[in-house]
């Protein structure tokens, strides 16, 4: 009985040492059951993905749980992909050259995996997207009743009225795929978006890392040793002693929605030019004279507060588990 | 008949007094569009001591370049300065095409349908941009623009004269919105919007530019009661410039729900000669041409170091306002209009 009352999870993801944590939180957290796992370029490229989603899911001892292997082009079949193996190492889990998995993918691919779980438990199933939202869009164009089926997407990605991570236009999961992130915000799914404008609020210290690693959590110890890469990026990039917990964040988005606040809007993304990737979002604080490009097209949430302490000390809450 | 008309109104709202147009400091040239808050910004700056206006340049925007020019003109002679020369701009944006004209907001005459009678002087015959290529190599280093319309009368000086960026003393710029809504759509602002290829030549020319977007001046306005106020003055031209507020004031009930009037190009002539009334950031600042953000401002805030180059690599940085002392700047709006 308590099964059933959990909130159905898949995670679209690129692991990515944010991404290992947050699939660890998720699986730490009683709120919500994950079905499934798909894969996305973005840390690292789609098929070192879903070895690492694979790799993570046995280290949690979830073997069960099917990882669906997503898109290696995105949605325009643009192969120039941005691999940020500077931010994760270039194995994406911190240089650590963990053995191959055992497991392997299911046969199908992201966008039918999210489909038809999307049909069996029409409304019930939450997607949290952490990379390029290729898959999405992918599954929003197989499916025209995707949008209406799926329960919500909470989307880590944009930077709203902020500098982007990337450039100073554009956060890097729009980056990846700007065409599929318009696509995804203007399907009239229910769609949560935390962009950089908030995960910037959510720092691990160093010193939250040194409790980490004293605990007992189930996955203590192996994520004190991936997150040393991530750390030294934050240090250089960003002169910061801590790290941005990016995708954990969005993550909790999904399971305690009250830790956040947002507003609603039009997002639309810039496809093209110096500024592709740009997120904007049309406040509806101004009556515009002309027709925009935002008129008449289906608001979606953006995140625009966080509790961030009560989001970091439920993420170390769950991570020092045992 | 009409001309009589014209000759008594002059003189009336000029209140017969002749205004020393020479005894003047920093010499400044107005790009301007005019436009209501262009107006009160013109009028303004004939009121203040501290500049000594030394051309007017015109441009589409509020109006169509030929009607700021005979705005412009007008607002000479109203002020008491007839031989102020005005040069005419570009009828349209550096990639071409009709400029569209938001008569709905200023009125067709572009003065809130005052329908003033027509100037008794005359453009000069150079083009804006070579006046302003001119005047800035005859002074260098002395001579300051406040653009208060689209940028592309200082592109074109900036493509005839490539010393142009490093000669004028400083560009102060109303335009752009910085990590903030536009007002022509949610991603661009008007000015920007109405010639980006111009606005992006500007900003990452080298010049000394200080841009003050509309998320600084939305902040800035006059209430009904303030108009009022004004009206009850006996400043020089409160009279006709409240006039003009009446059309203006409409539309921003509407747009915005705002009661009042922003005032847009007076806090940018404010930023020009009370610069300690606000605080500002320095970046690179680049404008998207093409897409569904065209016209888009973005700004790098310099807090992050880039892994690669990107666009805004290698560029000189400008000064954008970033916040303003809101009551300061009104008082001295208010102060400066309210001289008789």
């Amino acid at each position: 009985m308590v099964e059933t009352k959990r909130k159905k999870i898949i995670i679209d993801t690129d692991p990515g040492i944010d991404d290992a944590m947050a699939i660890f939180v998720a699986l730490q957290s009683p709120e919500v059951e994950v079905i499934g796992i798909t894969t996305i370029y973005g840390n690292v490229y789609t098929t070192l993905a879903t070895r690492n989603a694979l790799h993570l899911l046995e280290i949690a001892g979830r073997s069960d749980i099917p990882v669906a292997e997503g898109s290696r082009v995105t949605i325009t079949k643009g192969t120039k992909l941005r691999i940020a193996d500077f931010v994760h190492g270039a194995d994406g889990l911190g240089n650590q050259n963990f053995p191959p998995p055992q497991g392997k993918p299911i046969e199908e691919s992201a966008a039918a995996f999210l489909v038809a779980q999307a049909n069996l438990y029409a409304g019930e199933v939450t997607v949290v997207a952490l990379g390029p939202l290729t898959n999405i869009a992918l599954a929003v164009q197989l499916e025209p009743a995707f949008s209406k089926n799926i329960g919500q997407i909470v989307v880590l990605g944009g930077a709203f009225a902020m500098n982007g991570n990337v450039n100073p236009a554009a956060e890097a999961n729009v980056f990846g795929d700007p065409d599929a992130a318009d696509i995804v915000f203007t399907s009239g799914a229910d769609v949560l978006c935390v962009g950089l404008n908030v995960t910037h609020q959510v720092v691990l210290t160093d010193a939250d890392r040194d409790k980490l690693a004293q605990s007992n959590g189930r996955f203590a110890q192996y994520l004190c040793k991936i997150l040393d890469v991530y750390f030294s990026y934050h240090h250089d990039a960003c002169n910061m002693n801590g790290v941005y917990l990016h995708d954990p964040t969005a993550m909790l988005a999904a399971v305690v929605p009250s830790l956040f606040t947002y507003t609603e809007g039009v997002v639309r993304v810039q496809t093209s030019g110096i500024t592709k990737g740009l997120t904007v979002l049309d406040n509806r604080k101004k009556r515009f004279d002309e027709v925009t490009g935002w008129t008449d097209k289906p608001t979606v949430k953006v995140a625009v507060a966080v509790d961030a302490p009560e989001v970091v000390k439920l993420v170390m809450q769950r991570l020092t588990d045992p | 008949m009409e001309s009589v008309r014209s000759d008594s109104r002059v003189e009336d709202l000029s209140n017969g007094v002749v205004s020393d147009c020479s005894l003047r400091r920093q010499k400044l040239i107005i790009d301007t569009d005019p436009g209501i808050d262009d107006s009160i910004t013109i009028l303004m700056a004939f009121q203040t001591l501290e500049v000594e206006i030394i051309g007017l340049t015109t441009i589409y925007g509020n109006v169509s370049t030929e009607d700021a020019s005979r705005n412009a003109l007008l607002l000479c002679e109203i002020a008491g300065c007839p031989d102020v020369p005005v040069a005419e701009g570009s009828p349209e944006p550096l990639k071409g095409g009709r400029p569209s004209i938001p008569d709905f907001i200023h009125g067709s005459d572009g003065l809130g349908n005052v329908f003033l009678p027509p100037p008794r002087m005359k453009k000069i015959e150079k083009s804006a941009a070579e006046f302003l290529v001119d005047r800035v190599s005859e002074y260098p280093g002395e001579v300051s623009v406040l653009a208060l319309g689209p940028l592309t009368n200082l592109a074109l000086a900036i493509k005839m004269d490539s010393s142009f960026a490093s000669k004028v003393k400083r560009v102060v710029i109303l335009g752009g919105a910085f990590f903030a809504s536009g007002n022509v759509n949610p991603a661009a602002e008007a000015n920007i919007y109405g010639d980006p290829e111009a606005a992006d030549i500007v900003f990452t020319s080298g010049a000394n530019i200080t841009v003050v977007g509309i998320n600084i001046t939305t902040q800035v306005k006059f209430t009904d009661d303030d108009l009022h106020e004004l009206r009850q003055s006996q400043g020089r031209h409160t009279r006709l410039l409240t006039d003009m507020c009446k059309f203006y004031r409409g539309w921003h009930v509407k747009s915005d729900g705002v009661y009042g009037i922003f005032l847009h190009d007076p806090v940018s002539f404010t930023a020009l000669v009370r610069p300690d009334l606000f605080t500002y950031k320095n970046g690179v600042a680049r404008v998207e041409t093409q897409g569904i953000s065209v016209g888009h401002t973005l700004m790098d805030h310099g807090i992050r170091k880039w892994n690669t180059s990107n666009p805004w690599t290698g560029y000189a940085p400008i000064s954008v306002a970033w916040t303003v002392d809101v009551e300061q700047v009104l008082t001295y709006i208010k102060k400066q209009l309210m001289k008789p």
